[in-house]
């Protein structure tokens, strides 16, 4: 077969681009095999291969950059042939989501974690403090390895092995379809879009920050590293802090990001699930802030180095391990977060065990080597408590790692027994939850009391110490009964979360105002461990306590036992429902873009019945139902919460009519209808099962709403109304309307009745005398005469030569002139304008109908020398004018209603409220700590 | 004995108590046969049974969703879920419910459901003629 010459394809941008990746591959290497050079020995060599691995590293960035440049090019300027740009742009989307299509794959998010490791590299390099050559090492190894995963290259052994996926290759080249075989087939393709779930702001700022942070990670990990390389055990421990510190603020405003965007733009129906991906982010998040309290107590008593060290290493390995998780497909249905796979889970795996090699290659052999002080610590030092909570965070992170790696432990098991079933947990949610309340209880309790202590033990406990923690407890103790008349604590586990968490909120906030204010090393300590407390009772609050707002009256009984509580509403447009002490009314739905929006009002009852109907509160929410890119079927449902200070109501929809959720769905239901034919005379009615028709008359031109906007040749209304069998009385019309030889008809839709009405066929040739049928009368006149026929006085008004009507559409070259004629009969008057035209030398006659009377007129001629109008005038044969022909489907399905799920969550803001306090208090002690160093300030 | 030594060994009791204890939690995905004969709560992995009817009526109970479902070995049993009836439910491939047998109906409270893959069977679209 010929290669066929493809037109319009920009081949030199994927040229480039791969260029650029090799390149960027190639430069990361040789930089990271200078920089490990460089880490041999003081000698002149070591100069100039930190030399070399600096400029490799530089030339290494100008590629990545590039790269990043014009892949962003492609994008913006939709070069469909390249397969990263046709799975995640298309000409609708929006230029502000350009970026969120950049990172929407996985290509594109790997380039973002490049890209911040690339800023890390350059402070680093700023900083060149004297464990500059192995960091950097460490970060050119985790940059090596992310740039490996965009090679795209396959290895011919046996099987193909592919090693990367390179975003850039040609969409031809990757997916086989017929339509390839056409040397012109970028004119007929256009790009996928991003997936209409990820179209929100989140997905523009989370990514950056849980990439950035991904990034920051690696540091520590390089710290402890080169502490190991050097066999330097103290050194490290203040410049790795503030790294530390600072990526594991990142990291958790990062988690809070996601929290808020489950929350408040998806349909989780909660702002934590423990979903596998969720937990693998969590994870060495716990695992740095153990890292960060042990390098604390390193620094401090010279305690902890061998755990700082191994926190460091394994912050960045349970990182990297998350990405393993969550990348290779091997979560499996475990996980409601939806990763593509790419095919790369082995390069993946090796990525992990490359750096979990490097760790333990280090620590093992030195473990012996590093220093611990051979006296114990008294049991009253701070570092005793912060060393025992470190622990404490070390068991929960091992929870939660060892829960969601359920299905790497079956696939490993199932390596070596094909046949091994594989474990799921039954109820995940209870089931972390369960353990990690003891995990609060521990951190609340140690937390409330370490901060008290002195390193050491330098200040020996002392009677004042002893009464203060006795005063916060019975305080905690109080707050704890207070807690309780606001929210339920089901049993004594729950009462000692939410005491040990009040003790930590006392004892931090008394800690706040007595010692940090003077000590700002003890700000950052007060306030995030105030935060965490602050934290635990929003938990117990919004997670425990939520409620669903549900109608009381659907039947119970049928699950028996936790099943039995009714969660969700159906709201049928303008009906009110009183669910709890709200009425609830679905006011309105708008459609804009591709996003309907639900109106819900919600409107409070006076809590006593004595107050009658008044209501002391009212709002609107506005979920909406989001449908897919081709706009045939809901794709996606978006909440909408209303906040309050003490509490949020929350509204998502979550199911809609099968025929408004889907368009193929909505034509097979329309398809099934039956429609029965009936004859009723104006005036009358029938009655069908309970519910009765009237016919009121016929309107021309009918007014019906879907009608005005097609506009059609002729058209007629018919006006009635209808009674249910509950006594609501509606008024309605249907409509038929001819274009050329195609009749549209226009249905009456009431869905209190079930019923569909619509006009039968034969109305249109009732009224409507076929044009063959009619018998033209032919009448002369002059401009200003008028002529009687058939009862009517008919008068030439003058003409137009600007013809202007929807029948007539004008052609160059076209001479048309419009007749204004009126009809007058019984005092009332009507204005028809027929349309004579001379196209190219052929005279056309338009007609004009008057459809009350059923009249057709037609100007055939006008001679300009005497000014005579030749009129052709004819009359429909309207018989059984006054019986109307209806055609009536009943026991339609509603169409007008929704399923909505509303939530009251008592106290989330208290969550918000604790959590960003925890990440305020992390990055207030990264600022004390980075000033503290005067080698970056200088810098 | 030093305090390192002791908490360590706290730390290992712990450990293994919590870990015996979490092996409650997990268990195999099973099928409605198993589910008869344990009556206990399980996970039942299968299909639905298109050609089966489907009950979804939001004007008389919007939290209950029936439907067949035939698991691994083939067994037919109507599922009835309490939970609203999931957007594209008949276009799924695999379905998880986690509940228990009552009577010869499994009563579910949870569902997870495994759509076809948007992105990768999907085919080029063709540029709109305008």
């Amino acid at each position: 077969m010929d290669k066929i010459q493809y037109v319009g394809e920009a081949l030199w941008i994927g040229y480039l681009c791969k260029a650029f990746i090799l390149g960027g591959f190639v430069t990361s290497v040789l930089s990271l095999f200078s920089y490990t050079y460089a880490s041999f020995g003081p000698t002149q060599s070591s100069i100039n291969w930190k030399k070399l691995g600096l400029v490799s590293f530089g030339i290494h960035a100008a590629l990545i950059l590039s790269l990043l440049g014009l892949m962003f090019y492609a994008m913006t300027h939709q070069h469909y042939e390249y397969s990263y740009v046709f799975d995640h742009v298309s000409g609708e989307l929006p230029m502000k989501y350009i970026l969120s299509a950049f990172w929407e794959g996985q290509e594109g998010s790997f380039l973002l974690w490049m890209f911040w490791n690339l800023v890390i590299g350059t402070v680093l390099i700023r900083i060149n403090d004297e464990f500059n050559v192995e960091v950097m090492a460490v970060l050119l190894l985790s940059q090596a390895w992310l740039n490996s995963m965009l090679l795209g290259i396959y290895l011919p052994f046996g099987e193909e092995i592919k090693i990367g996926s390179n975003p850039m290759m040609l969409i031809r080249e990757v997916t086989a379809a017929p339509i390839f075989n056409n040397a012109d087939y970028l004119s007929l393709i256009q790009g996928r879009g991003l997936n209409p779930l990820l179209q929100n702001y989140w997905m523009t700022i989370h990514p950056p920050f849980i990439f950035a942070a991904f990034a920051l990670t690696v540091v520590p990990f390089g710290y402890a590293f080169a502490a190991l390389k050097k066999r330097s055990f103290e050194a490290w421990l203040t410049p790795a802090l503030p790294w530390a510190l600072f990526g594991t603020a990142v990291l958790g405003i990062s988690l809070i990001m996601g929290s808020l965007w489950a929350y408040e733009a998806l349909s989780f129906g909660g702002y934590w699930a423990w979903d596998p991906v969720e937990n693998t982010s969590l994870v060495p998040w716990i695992i740095l802030v153990g890292g960060i309290h042990t390098n604390l107590i390193a620094k401090a008593t010279g305690r902890g180095i061998k755990s700082t060290l191994l926190f460091y290493l394994g912050g960045f390995l349970m990182i990297i391990y998350s990405t393993l998780l969550t990348r290779s497909g091997i979560l499996g249905d475990t996980s409601a977060h939806a990763f593509t796979e790419m095919g790369l889970e082995w390069q993946l795996t090796f990525f992990v065990i490359t750096f979990l090699l490097l760790g333990l290659g280090f620590f093992i052999p030195n473990y012996s080597k590093i220093p611990s002080p051979a006296k114990e610590e008294a049991i009253y030092s701070r570092e005793f408590w912060m060393y025992v909570g470190s622990l404490v965070l070390f068991f929960s992170a091992l929870l939660i790692n060892a829960s969601s790696s359920l299905p790497v432990f079956n696939t490993i098991i199932r390596a070596f027994d094909p046949s091994y079933i594989g474990r799921v947990i039954k109820d995940p949610i209870e089931h972390y939850n369960k353990y990690q309340l003891w995990i609060s209880v521990f951190i609340g309790l140690f937390s409330g009391a370490a901060v008290w202590l002195s390193f050491r033990g330098i200040q020996k406990p002392n009677k004042a110490l002893g009464l203060r923690l006795v005063a916060y407890g019975i305080l905690s103790i109080a707050f704890t009964w207070l807690t309780t008349l606001w929210i339920t604590l089901p049993d004594w586990h729950h009462v000692l979360m939410a005491a040990t968490a009040w003790f930590t909120i006392i004892s931090n906030a008394h800690y706040l105002l007595d010692a940090a204010i003077k000590n700002t090393k003890a700000l950052g300590t007060a306030i995030a461990h105030f935060g965490f407390g602050i934290m635990a009772i929003g938990i117990l609050a919004s997670a425990l306590n939520f409620s669903y707002l549900s109608n009381p009256f659907v039947f119970r009984g049928l699950f028996g036992g936790e099943g039995d509580e009714e969660k969700y509403i159906q709201l049928i447009k303008n009906k009110s429902l009183l669910v709890k002490d709200y009425v609830v009314t679905y006011t309105h739905d708008t459609l804009i873009g591709k996003t309907r929006h639900y109106d819900i009002e919600f409107k409070q009852l006076a809590g006593d019945s004595a107050s009658g109907t008044t209501f002391v509160d009212s709002f609107v929410t506005r979920p909406n139902a989001v449908y897919s890119n081709d706009f045939s079927k809901v794709a996606a449902f978006n909440p909408d919460t209303r906040h309050y200070a003490g509490k949020d109501i929350f509204t998502c929809v979550v199911s809609l009519p099968a025929q408004v959720a889907d368009a193929e769905q909505a034509k097979q239901m329309e398809d099934s209808l039956k429609y029965q034919s009936h004859s009723i005379a104006i005036g009358d009615s029938l009655t069908l099962g309970e519910s009765t028709i009237w016919v009121d008359g016929i309107n021309f031109p009918p007014k019906y709403p879907e009608y005005v906007k097609n506009r059609h040749d002729v058209g007629f209304e018919v006006a009635y109304h209808v009674k249910s069998s509950e006594g609501g009385i509606e008024s309605g019309s249907c409509a038929i309307g001819l274009d050329g030889n195609i009749l549209y008809k226009y249905a009456g839709k009431h869905e209190n009745l079930g019923w569909r009405i619509r006009p039968a066929e034969a109305l249109m040739d009732q009224l409507l005398t076929p044009e063959n049928d009619l018998v033209y009368s032919q009448l002369k006149l002059k401009r200003g005469e008028s002529i009687d026929w058939q009862g009517y006085k008919i008068t030439i008004r003058g003409f137009e030569t600007q013809a202007d009507t929807f029948r007539y559409k004008a052609e160059k070259g076209d001479v048309a002139i419009m007749g204004l004629i009126d009809f007058e009969k019984n005092g009332s008057a009507q204005t028809a304008k027929p349309i004579f035209v001379l196209r190219g030398n052929a005279p056309m006659s338009i007609k004009d109908y008057l459809p009350i009377d059923g009249l057709h007129i037609r100007l055939s001629h006008i001679d300009p020398s005497t000014g005579i109008f030749e009129l052709r005038v004819a009359k429909d044969i309207r018989t059984q004018q006054s019986v109307i022909p209806l055609e009536i489907a009943t026991e339609v399905p509603r169409s007008d209603y929704i399923v909505l799920e509303a939530k009251i969550f008592p106290g989330i803001n208290l969550y918000w409220l604790g959590s960003i306090l925890m990440m305020v208090g992390l990055l207030i002690a990264w600022w004390v700590r980075f000033k503290e160093n005067k080698q970056w300030t200088s810098v | 004995m030093n305090k390192t030594t002791i908490l360590a060994l706290l730390m290992i009791v712990a450990a293994a108590v919590i870990f015996m204890n979490a092996s409650k939690d997990v268990s195999t995905y099973s099928n409605f046969s198993e589910a008869v004969s344990s009556g206990s709560r399980v996970k039942v992995v299968g299909v639905l049974a298109k050609e089966k009817p489907m009950e979804y009526k939001p004007e008389q109970n919007p939290n209950v969703f029936k439907f067949y479902m035939k698991d691994n070995k083939g067994e037919e049993r109507q599922v009835i879920l309490a939970k609203a009836k999931p957007q594209d439910f008949e276009r799924t491939e695999q379905i998880v419910v986690t509940g228990s047998m009552k009577g010869s109906d499994f009563y579910a409270d949870e569902i997870l459901v495994k759509c076809p893959s948007k992105y990768k069977e999907e085919e080029i679209t063709l540029r709109k003629s305008s």
